[in-house]
């Protein structure tokens, strides 16, 4: 059961990843592309709008999926980090599960200057729209890369 | 302006993460979990092992950040710009790894 929670988790995580980090390039202030367009011009020319449900559902879920494993990952994992003495791995799961916690927070924010008509604040909507995305894609890299180091630490280290 | 973008909204997102750190500093969780006993404890309980305080540091934060949000009246919430939301959790985050280096030195 918990190999199965740790695929779904890790497969939600994968769709959260890629849903924000879309969203988080489309509200870089670039020009737009002239003439042909490239992969990263079509990569960040998404409906950014469209993203922020789907972002904000897949967030809670994924975090509810990494809240029921987190059990598992106290009882074994931690002590096992602790005997090999590896502070930096626990390190930085400390780090992923304070990150992912303060994204919770911001998702009502979040979801509300994106789902509020587009020029009803003009630049400061656009800047707390910029900001608030570029935070949660730092949160939910993080999350992920440290997530999968973690499971993986046994065959990463000699 | 519908209920689900309430003023209110702001205040929240831009205290949670204060709330947060302040729950976890101070050992303010809410409730503890045991996993190896499966049990939900309001106190510090010793002697049925390890402990898991993060959900209720996350459960401190929400209804401090929610009690703050509901008590703020609505035309000085709407007055917050929303650029504070992230600035204010850029700073908490800042805070956060700060602290955190201890792991790492």
């Amino acid at each position: 059961m918990i190999v199965v929670l740790l695929l779904l988790h890790g497969l939600l995580a994968v769709a959260l990843l890629g849903a924000i980090t879309h969203q988080a390039l489309s509200v870089l202030p670039l020009a737009a592309a002239k003439g042909q367009r490239t992969f990263f011009d079509r990569f960040r020319g998404v409906n950014g709008p469209a993203y922020a449900t789907p972002v904000a559902v897949l967030f809670v879920v994924t975090a509810i999926g990494g809240a029921l494993l987190y059990p598992q990952y106290r009882i074994d994992v931690r002590p096992a980090l602790e005997d090999m003495r590896n502070a930096a791995a626990n390190g930085v799961f400390e780090i992923k599960e304070h990150l992912i916690a303060i994204g919770l927070g911001l998702l009502p924010a979040y979801w509300q200057v994106w789902r509020q008509p587009g020029n009803a604040q003009g630049a400061e909507a656009a800047s707390a729209r910029r900001g608030l995305t570029w935070l949660l894609a730092f949160f939910v890299w993080w999350g992920f890369i440290a997530g999968h180091v973690l499971n993986n630490i046994r065959g990463l280290l000699p | 302006m519908t209920r689900l973008s309430h003023p209110g909204l702001k205040i929240f997102s831009t205290l949670f993460g204060v709330f947060y750190i302040a729950a976890f500093y101070f050992d303010l969780a809410l409730f503890r979990y045991y996993p190896e006993a499966r049990q939900f404890h309001w106190m510090r309980t010793d002697g049925i092992g390890v402990v898991i305080l993060w959900y209720g540091w996350i459960v401190t934060a929400a209804l401090a950040s929610a009690a703050v949000a509901v008590a703020v009246p609505r035309p000085v919430a709407e007055r917050l710009s929303p650029r504070w939301v992230w600035i204010v959790t850029v700073l908490v985050v800042l805070v956060t790894l700060i602290y955190e280096r201890r792991y790492f030195v």
